[in-house]
């Protein structure tokens, strides 16, 4: 009933056959089931892949937390995100606005001036920081975003690379 | 021996034999700047990849953020990468190094993969047919877990790889030369060997 050979057991120096191939097809399926990839996670790569940049620098998500804030109308939560690259920190805290967009500061480290652009579904704003590396997007459309920070001018040593993080979701 | 596998009738994707190829093709179009290409590679092997990031034991969140990494990564290397091996070793290699990052950060750890394979998701009642191909997953959910941790690893991540890349994943996860591809292997082997030798060979 089960997978068998008419020989006896299966060596592990035969080749592949069809069994074996029909045999992992199975633990696909099982895998499948077991421990499903998030439906949304290749659409969300696909958004943080669609980058006008050529040369970047990827910012890996080095914490995450979730406070709450006393707002005026019961509890709201507060997010405080860290990005870090090889050059790079890039903090955030997202707060919620009353008419439903996110408000989102952040903060560069080391500091520096530089051209922000905060990329979701529907727009993409751009602003800069100042000197010493706190900008601010005051409303931001809630869903999918993700965060480029534009290479440093030419007359810096940073080069010009572009530092993006992944897509996130406000 | 030809015929049904362990589940019914062996279903071969009609992408399968071609998968490799196709993935080569999208590759070049990915390099020359076409964003749909690199998009249906996305779509085509981030499956394998969850696999791996999960089967080091993170947390679902801590798997999709290795994930986004590992893409965002590979838009910045895509110059050095010409064929399909070459690209499913790299992204393999990179998902494992990611994701050993992410616990040797210490970020919210949870040892997913030990409850993982102690229960199968519950499909509820069904036909009897449903019935038999949930006793059937069984049989071969029983087998996988009396595999060593580096066997399931293997042909759990190994079954979401296109073919003819198989040696190329085994080498990216550090298994040894003919773990699998073109020879069956040994980790293989022993699955047959004790799915051969049925439900009273696994301890219930």
């Amino acid at each position: 009933m089960m997978v068998s050979d008419a020989g006896g057991r299966p060596s592990a120096d035969e080749p592949l056959d069809d069994a074996d191939f029909g045999l992992l097809d199975d633990i696909r399926r099982l895998f499948e089931a077991a421990d499903p990839m998030p439906n949304d996670l290749p659409e969300r790569i696909r958004f943080s892949l669609a980058l006008r940049d050529l040369e970047i620098e990827v910012a890996r998500l080095a914490a995450e937390e979730d406070r709450p804030v006393l707002a005026a109308r019961g509890a709201e939560q507060s997010r405080t995100i860290t990005f870090d690259s090889d050059s790079l920190t890039i903090m955030i805290r997202i707060d919620a606005n009353r008419d439903g967009t996110v408000r989102v500061d952040g903060w560069l480290a080391p500091p520096q001036r530089r051209e922000i652009e905060m990329k979701t579904a529907a727009e993409a704003l751009t602003v800069a920081s100042d000197d010493q590396g706190r900008f601010a997007f005051p409303r931001v459309l809630r869903g999918t975003a993700q965060l480029v920070v534009r290479p440093a001018g030419q007359e810096s040593s940073g080069g010009g690379r572009s530092v993006v993080t992944p897509a996130l979701i406000l | 021996m030809d015929g049904p596998g362990p589940l019914g009738p062996v279903t071969v994707r009609a992408s399968q034999p071609d998968r490799g190829a196709r993935i080569a093709g999208l590759v070049s179009a990915a390099r020359e700047g076409n964003e749909d290409a690199l998009g249906q590679i996305v779509t085509e092997l981030s499956p394998l990849l969850w696999q791996v990031a999960r089967a080091t034991g993170l947390s679902s969140g801590d798997a999709e953020d290795v994930l986004q990494t590992v893409w965002l990564r590979l838009v910045a290397h895509l110059d050095d990468i010409h064929d399909s091996a070459a690209l499913i070793g790299w992204l393999v290699t990179t998902a494992k190094r990611e994701a050993w990052r992410v616990h040797a950060a210490g970020r919210k750890q949870l040892p997913a993969d030990q409850e993982l394979l102690a229960e199968l998701p519950d499909q509820g009642p069904g036909s009897d047919e449903q019935v038999i191909l949930d006793d059937q997953r069984r049989m071969l959910w029983v087998a996988i877990g009396q595999l060593s941790k580096r066997c399931q690893d293997l042909l759990r991540i190994i079954a979401f790889a296109p073919r003819p890349d198989y040696a190329a994943v085994a080498a990216a996860l550090g298994m040894p030369v003919g773990s699998i591809g073109p020879t069956r292997g040994r980790c293989l082997a022993k699955l047959r060997a004790l799915l051969a030798s049925g439900p009273e060979g696994s301890p219930r």
